[in-house]
């Protein structure tokens, strides 16, 4: 399984090495969007220098965490998942189920944005910048908890994507729900702490924005306690059987559908 | 004129029965809008409060009231991108533009009015629940409500209007992508978008008041919320006709410059 | 010097010049093309001159790349000249006056003016308001273009939901109730099947003679041409290879004639009639002179024993693609 997904990396890949182009202008749209970020962190802490306990360096933390997730996102879940509800609404879906690899494991790895990979580059920048100036750097177990955090993160928001393009299925005009999604998202750059109660729990549990930024944020910053991470944990297995399952169901319905 | 007049309102009438079709993609794209004013509003009320109740002049019901007429003000300001006009180009529509006895700015300006009154209509219930949800606090008065009407009619055109000039740039390149990214920048930190101006340091607040963004975005929300005394209401007033004519000039003079290039060159 | 005033369009020494870079392939000369840019004059429009009377119906012809698009641009405004004088109603198009847009219309086969979500019966509103027509003329015209092009049921659907033809049909209607003086048409009659085809050039024709209106019209649909226009205009690579009448064109160039000939005896060499182009069995294709045809033919009858025999002009595509061959203009 895994070397298919390498094959169809690299072909993605391949592909856009081409539009050399292409890098240029993502970088210096990742320069904007981040600088414009830091910006406004910059003004938050002019007037007050603690935000709901959450200091400057966590912030930038935060903010790097996010700009690194977007990266994730848009290099692999963004355009996979864009490209499978074009294939949905325009019929072409059926080329895949043709193929004798896994459905779900070509609709989710085939398309590459390499490009994307400028945000990722900035995002570990900004967050070994932030890291520097904590008081209290993470050590060798945050760290590599970290990197699970960011994985479990990344594949829950990848489920939830998916659970979401598998509605196209039912209800071809998704694209209005998703567009919903990437205006929620935002919502990430912020620790979830700040918002209020009610809103927390739908950016956590129905949007998992907060699992995917605030949780690794929080372990960076010292912050992580261990019912956050077996929750995050049991999220995370509950939300890629959710996925699967919904998707095969959604496959059978298709499948059905057209005969 | 009256000809024009005719035009205005058989366009608004097309635009109005065109845009009701995808009123449920608008509805949705609104509501995925309304994130980033929340975000912002929940940040410095978070902030207002800890600082002991207000900070620059604003409580957490100012910040409240000030970003849910945000969400009006952002719509009103939403126009035809300048990333359209390759799109246009390629696509032979200005060469269609061209051949007709109208300006195209009016085919822009009257078609994007009418996707605002569609636009209201499902704005309305949300801003209602925005109000619950947040207490506001509103200082408007009669005169600062019908200033604000006004104020969103120039925020429009001067928006359209400069957009505009960026998007003629597409006439001499198609290089665009980086040049526009900036604006939009600019424009976020500048127009009062992120945060009211009053909350950036001093020296960023008199750059912003030498540029037009602020005149599309901050005042007309200022002008309602009653944060202007009625001097300062007329000024902005005043401040946005200037622009207005300003940037026509502008427009005008591009304009003619570009169809010229444009028209050497082939499409 | 023509006189201008009695011509809705004149056209003098017309030139259209691109310039292209010129580079040649291998690396010395990509690393000289970084220093110093050669480039070439292409002409799209070479020295092209014609007037055209009130009420014409003109065709221009030409492979892809000759220059009648661009022609036709020009002389709607859309495209500065190089050089040259260009007038159509007394205006110089590039101007792009008011007065003149109202008094023209450029149609292009497959291009979409018609708002997409809506019906056309509102788009035509939205034309009535842009070029300013009065109400009563504006429901005469729209009524009649209804009622000659049998639009009844189509008006209020949405344009999107119309066949491919019915949208050529509302679009080409949307298009002249402005009643303009002068048509430039672009391939209008592309991507139709035959009837619909035929449609649209019967509404041509019938504008043309209600309204007195100038037509210039480019077609790869030798039908087209041959049902509406008179007099050709023949472009190739730029210049005017032939202006004039459709039927001069053939005598000019394709002065012959093809016999078809069956024969009772298949090995008879028929050799001695004229040029043999196909054999096949007992049937035969023979190409003959104009001129020599009648004889030629009595002489087969009476020599041959001939079972069939059928007499062809050339077809016009055959009679074009002569005249560009000849690449020089025919006076």
């Amino acid at each position: 399984m895994f070397r298919i997904a390498w094959l169809f990396f690299r072909v993605g890949t391949l592909n856009e090495l081409q539009y050399r182009v292409n890098f240029l202008v993502q970088l210096l749209k990742s320069l904007i969007t981040l600088g414009t970020g830091i910006i406004g962190l910059e003004v938050v802490f002019s007037h007050t220098t603690t935000l709901a306990g959450w200091t400057r360096p966590d912030l930038l933390a935060v903010m790097g965490v996010y700009t690194l997730m977007g990266g994730l996102i848009n290099i692999s879940i963004q355009p996979n998942m864009t490209q499978l509800l074009e294939d949905v609404q325009q019929g072409t879906f059926d080329y895949v189920l043709t193929k004798p690899a896994d459905a779900q494991l070509q609709v989710s790895v085939r398309k590459v944005q390499i490009w994307s990979v400028t945000d990722i580059l900035l995002g570990l920048g900004v967050l070994v910048y932030a890291v520097t100036q904590l008081k209290e750097g993470p050590g060798l177990l945050q760290a590599l908890m970290f990197v699970a955090l960011l994985i479990m993160g990344g594949l829950m928001i990848y489920s939830f994507w998916l659970i979401m393009t598998t509605g196209a299925f039912w209800v071809v005009r998704m694209e209005n729900i998703l567009e919903l999604f990437q205006g929620v998202y935002q919502a990430g750059r912020w620790p979830v702490a700040i918002y209020p109660n009610w809103l927390q729990v739908g950016l956590t549990f129905i949007v998992p924005v907060a699992f995917a930024v605030t949780v690794p944020a929080e372990d960076i910053t010292g912050r992580l306690t261990g019912a956050t991470l077996l929750e995050t944990l049991a999220v995370t297995v509950l939300l890629l059987a959710l996925s699967r399952w919904f998707w095969r169901f959604g496959l059978k319905r298709y499948s059905g559908a057209s005969s | 004129m009256k000809d024009l007049l005719t035009f205005y309102v058989q366009s608004l009438k097309t635009s109005i029965m065109s845009t009701f079709q995808y009123r449920t993609g608008q509805a949705f794209y609104i509501l995925g809008m309304m994130a980033e004013p929340v975000i912002y509003l929940v940040v410095w009320s978070t902030i207002a409060n800890a600082q002991g109740g207000s900070i620059a002049g604003y409580t957490a019901g100012g910040f409240a009231a000030y970003y849910i007429i945000w969400t009006l003000v952002r719509n009103i300001n939403i126009v035809f991108t300048p990333y359209g006009w390759e799109w246009r180009i390629q696509r032979g529509e200005l060469s269609g533009m061209l051949l007709r006895p109208l300006h195209p700015l009016h085919y822009d300006l009257s078609f994007f009015a009418g996707m605002k009154v569609v636009m209201i209509t499902i704005w309305l219930p949300i801003a209602v629940l925005l109000t619950l949800v947040f207490h506001p606090t509103f200082n408007a008065t009669p005169l600062s409500v019908i200033v604000f009407v006004f104020a969103l009619v120039g925020a429009y055109l001067i928006r359209s209007m400069l957009l505009w000039l960026l998007g003629m740039i597409t006439f001499w390149t198609t290089r665009v992508g980086a040049i526009y990214e900036l604006y939009f920048a600019f424009e976020l930190l500048l127009s009062g978008r992120l945060v009211p101006l009053a909350l950036m340091p001093g020296w960023v607040q008199k750059i912003a008041a030498f540029l037009p963004f602020q005149w599309t975005f901050q005042y007309p929300i200022e002008a309602l919320i009653g944060q202007l005394s009625p001097v300062q209401l007329f000024e902005g007033l005043g401040m946005q006709v200037l622009w207005i004519a300003g940037s026509f000039a502008l427009l005008r003079l591009v304009w003619h410059f570009g169809v010229r290039h444009f028209s050497s060159v082939g499409n | 010097m023509t006189d201008s005033s009695a011509y809705d369009i004149t056209v003098g020494d017309l030139y259209k010049t691109y310039f292209v870079p010129e580079r040649e392939a291998g690396l010395k000369s990509s690393l000289k093309s970084l220093v110093r840019r050669k480039t070439s004059a292409v002409h799209a429009v070479d020295a092209i001159s014609f007037t055209i009377e009130p009420g014409e119906v003109v065709g221009f012809l030409g492979p892809n790349g000759a220059g009648k698009t661009t022609t036709l641009k020009i002389l709607s405004g859309l495209l500065y000249p190089t050089s040259g004088v260009v007038s159509v109603l007394g205006h110089t198009p590039s101007r792009r006056e008011k007065d003149f847009l109202r008094q023209i219309t450029l149609i292009m086969g497959n291009r979409n003016q018609l708002q997409w979500d809506l019906p056309a019966l509102d788009s035509f509103e939205l034309n009535r308001a842009i070029y300013r027509i009065p109400q009563a003329d504006y429901r005469r015209t729209r009524d009649e273009f209804i009622e000659l092009l049998d639009l009844q049921g189509l008006i209020k659907k949405p344009v999107r939901n119309l066949s491919l033809g019915e949208r050529m049909k509302v679009e080409i209607a949307g298009s002249l109730l402005h009643c303009p003086r002068v048509l430039f048409l672009d391939e209008p009659t592309i991507g139709l099947d035959v009837t619909m085809q035929r449609r649209i050039r019967e509404f041509i024709a019938a504008y043309n003679k209600r309204y007195n209106a100038t037509v210039l019209l480019t077609s790869h649909y030798m039908a087209d041409v041959e049902t509406l226009c008179k007099r050709v205009l023949v472009l190739h690579h730029g210049h005017l290879l032939f202006d004039g009448n459709l039927a001069d064109l053939s005598d000019r160039f394709a002065a012959y004639k093809t016999i078809n000939v069956t024969l009772e005896d298949a090995s008879v060499d028929l050799a001695a009639y004229g040029a043999v182009i196909e054999h096949e069995g007992e049937r035969s294709k023979l190409r003959v002179s104009k001129a020599e045809a009648p004889r030629i033919t009595a002489r087969l009858l009476s020599e041959c024993s001939v079972i069939d025999l059928t007499i062809e002009d050339p077809p016009i595509e055959d009679v074009i693609e002569r005249v560009f061959a000849q690449e020089q203009p025919v006076a």
